[in-house]
């Protein structure tokens, strides 16, 4: 079977202000480069996800493009500074245009 | 979705308490007990037939030779073939044969063979040949080993290359040719390029982090067909509300033999049969949705040791008949499962650059995510791919020599945990 759609993300659900904090995404694509050719010699035509955007509370956190090397199910880690509840907002753009979004909220204590 | 694995502990810790709680009968008797008295459709078969090969497989037919139910292969060659006259034969040609990978896997997936194919990860399963040409072996001698090495070793597990039409009679000229040039030990350009001293191989990802392993999404999946109603109103809900506590133990017992059917089942064929007589849903093998049910209720009985019922005489000749099939030669390359897997033969050896398991171990991370594949593979599906790697036909994933098989194989991963969903290459 092939994997499901919802994108995966972990990070905290509480932290203190001021904390950095690691957050990790997983999301389900086959990443089609565009070089493969089918049984039939066909070009395969290209298929990715190339952008992915991190909002905290409407400010960009983290954001980048992806390029035909980067392989199935891309994984991003990265890191975000704190200082007020809010929710983190996650989108993959894909070649098609379509979006897949997400969101976690956190908990800042003093 | 917050800490999915936060939610995977407080599921085990309920499941734990509930268990208790109750008394659940753990003992495999009870085990079989639950099974044979299950509801299942007898009727029809629990995959497509004719079983057509899964997309993207070699589309060739092998049904020249033997399959695991059927026989069809050349008879064995009895004597060594006369030659006319010394071979003739271009070694430049021989070297270049012996590396293709296009043909059966190439000499170079058993053989280390000096420089050929740049000594670019070879295997070991069969001798080093870097100095066949010092062996004093004449013309006849390496022709006859190449074309079915049988004539002078019945007990070999080489392809009879020649006998089984992968090689014609000038190309083994050629590669005979190029063996009489090998003389001097071969030079790995790494050490990872030789195979005695490649390290293991050993898995080593947290297997149940839905962020290192895709196959954990096929738990949750599972979980919402728990859920979903069938076409006769119930869903597996209706009769499993608790499935942490009452399978907690379950697919640890699987496969069993069914009467009713006179086969073994496994968990997926058990699926397949048991929704269609309860909520009416068809879940034929290697669907999606069998997949993931079949990964969840190995799931439930992670850290199981797994255990059979071989009380009844049926199933003990499951057993013996599973064991047989271990030692059959089938296939192109004319090998069984026990000339690869098993250690006094090819087993815990390096097959060109993939390492070649034991039986035990193969059983208890099944169905694994293969990052190869990028697709979660049960076990029948694994065996389809054994099956037509070695260029015989694959078998519909219910059929029983694979339900034999598999019996055989659980019984040698007795006492190993259940782990699943693996992750594999």
């Amino acid at each position: 079977m092939d994997m499901a759609e919802q994108p995966r993300i972990k990070l905290p659900g509480q932290a203190r202000k001021g904390e950095i904090i690691e957050i990790k995404t997983l999301v389900s694509h086959a990443m089609e480069n565009g070089l493969r050719r089918d049984q039939n010699g066909v070009t395969i035509p290209r298929k990715i996800i190339n952008r992915f955007v991190c909002e905290f509370n409407g400010q960009l956190v983290f954001s980048c493009d992806l390029d035909t090397a980067v392989a199935a199910n891309p994984y991003l880690q990265f890191f975000a500074k704190v200082e007020e509840d809010g929710t983190f907002r996650f989108s993959w753009t894909d070649d098609d245009g379509s979006t897949l979004t997400a969101e976690e909220k956190i908990i800042v204590t003093a | 979705m917050k800490g999915p694995i936060a939610v995977l502990r407080r599921l085990s810790v309920a499941a734990f308490a509930v268990a208790g709680a109750c008394g659940m009968v753990t003992d495999s008797n009870g085990a079989e007990r639950v099974k044979t008295s299950a509801p299942i459709a007898i009727e029809g078969d629990a995959s497509p037939r004719p079983w057509t090969r899964y997309p993207g497989w070699t589309t060739r037919n092998f049904s020249g030779f033997n399959s695991l139910a059927s026989t069809a292969s050349p008879p064995v060659a009895l004597q060594p073939r006369k030659l006319d006259g010394p071979i003739v034969g271009d070694p430049a040609i021989g070297r270049q044969l012996v590396a293709d990978r296009r043909r059966g896997g190439s000499c170079l997936a058993c053989h280390i063979m000096g420089t050929a194919g740049n000594a670019d990860l070879p295997g070991n399963v069969g001798p080093d040949l870097s100095e066949i040409g010092n062996a004093g072996r004449d013309d006849e001698w390496l022709f006859n080993y190449v074309f079915d090495p049988r004539v002078y070793n019945p007990e070999t597990i080489m392809p009879p290359w020649g006998t089984h039409g992968v090689f014609n009679d000038s190309e083994i000229g050629h590669i005979v040719a190029f063996l009489k040039t090998l003389k001097e030990p071969a030079r790995f350009a790494s050490a990872l390029d030789d195979p005695r001293k490649r390290p293991t191989p050993e898995e080593k990802r947290d297997n149940l982090d839905p962020l290192v392993n895709p196959g954990m999404w096929a738990v949750e999946k599972a979980q919402e067909l728990w859920k979903t109603p069938g076409p006769n109103g119930s869903s597996c809900v209706s009769c499993h509300a608790n499935p942490e506590a009452e399978l907690k133990t379950w697919a640890a017992s699987m496969p069993y033999w069914e009467p009713r059917l006179h086969k073994v089942l496994g968990v997926e064929e058990f699926v397949t049969r048991h929704a269609k007589a309860t909520t009416g849903q068809v879940f034929l093998m290697q669907s999606d949705e069998n997949t993931a049910l079949a990964v969840y209720l190995r799931y439930l009985a992670n850290g199981t040791p797994i255990h059979l019922d071989q009380t009844s005489a049926e199933a003990r000749e499951a057993y013996s008949r599973g064991m047989a099939l271990t030692t059959r030669k089938i296939g192109q390359l004319n090998v069984s499962c026990a000339d690869c897997h098993s250690p006094d033969k090819g087993g815990l050896k390096w097959v060109r650059g993939q390492w070649l398991g034991q039986l035990r171990g193969q059983l208890d991370h099944f169905p694994t995510w293969r990052t190869s594949q990028q697709s979660v593979w049960d076990i029948r599906k694994r065996f389809q791919w054994c099956n037509v790697a070695i260029g015989a036909d694959d078998l519909p994933p219910d059929a029983k020599e694979y339900g034999d098989l598999e019996f055989y194989l659980a019984a040698q991963n007795d006492g190993l945990k259940l782990n699943v969903p693996g992750i594999r290459h």
